[in-house]
């Protein structure tokens, strides 16, 4: 049961990033971190219970993990070119502003 | 046992440092180091393919990904004082003893007996990888299409 202490730390540590951290980047880190300690879970419990299927699952988690590692950094990439704001908080301020433009025309 | 502690230790501590250091690339080559521990970590519970995706995916793919989003995406960081260092030393510290208390791996791993990963990849779980498949594809299209956007808008 001990690595499940290792997983919850990770799993805690990635959280207290994604709350805490407004970069963009910063936040994608913070959810690689939660994505492994999820996946840490898989290959632990194969282990112990003594079966591949474990490992299959994780490399099908890692596989999708990469994948929307991919799909938010062009988000954010997409943001930053057509904004210029890689800060979250600076972000829900300005599409505030968008709607409360469209509110008063 | 040392050599699973140590692994763990130095895990949680890449994790705080990748998540307190105010440098993004800091950040990327602590997340790396976190998971290339962590691949090592796989490696000794005998799950050598887990280990290498961990290494390939993980450390490498991740990492590339991200600092290419960083240099993509450029803005002036702020330095990592002292202060935000010592809160991160601390942190960790405090975050390890809990590893340390509970002594990481008592039990000895062995060897998959029921079934080799070839078996469970592609004959338990054939549909799942197909619509893994599917999944990488849909990703590789949306990439696509946003930064296609991006260039249209040009």
């Amino acid at each position: 049961m001990d690595y499940i202490i290792l997983s919850v730390t990770i799993l805690a540590i990635g959280i207290v990033g994604l709350v805490t951290k407004h970069d963009l980047i910063k936040m994608l880190i913070a959810i690689e971190m939660i994505t492994a300690a999820a996946t840490m879970n898989f290959v632990v419990f194969g282990s112990l219970m003594n079966d591949s299927l474990g490992q299959a699952f994780a490399i099908l988690a890692l596989s999708v993990d990469a994948c929307v590692t991919a799909v938010a950094l062009a988000l954010a990439i997409v943001v930053f070119k057509k904004l210029n704001i890689r800060d979250v908080r600076d972000l829900s301020e300005s599409s505030e502003q968008e709607f409360s433009t469209e509110e008063e025309n | 046992m040392l050599f699973e502690t140590v692994l763990a230790i130095g895990m949680v501590v890449s994790a705080v440092f990748a998540i307190y250091l105010k440098e993004t690339i800091s950040s990327v080559l602590s997340l790396s180091t976190m998971m290339i521990l962590l691949s090592m970590l796989y490696f000794n519970m005998n799950a050598p393919f887990a280990a290498l995706f961990q290494l390939a995916l993980g450390a490498g793919t991740s990492a590339i990904f991200l600092l290419a989003g960083d240099t993509l995406t450029k803005k002036n960081d702020a330095k990592t004082s002292t202060k935000t260092l010592l809160v991160g030393i601390v942190a960790s510290a405090v975050l390890s003893i809990p590893i340390v208390v509970g002594t990481i791996a008592p039990q000895p791993f062995t060897q998959s007996a029921k079934f080799s990963l070839s078996t469970a990849l592609w004959d338990l779980r054939a549909v799942d990888v197909l619509a893994q498949g599917l999944v990488i594809l849909t990703a590789a299209l949306g990439v696509v299409l946003l930064l296609k956007e991006k260039r249209r808008q040009k």
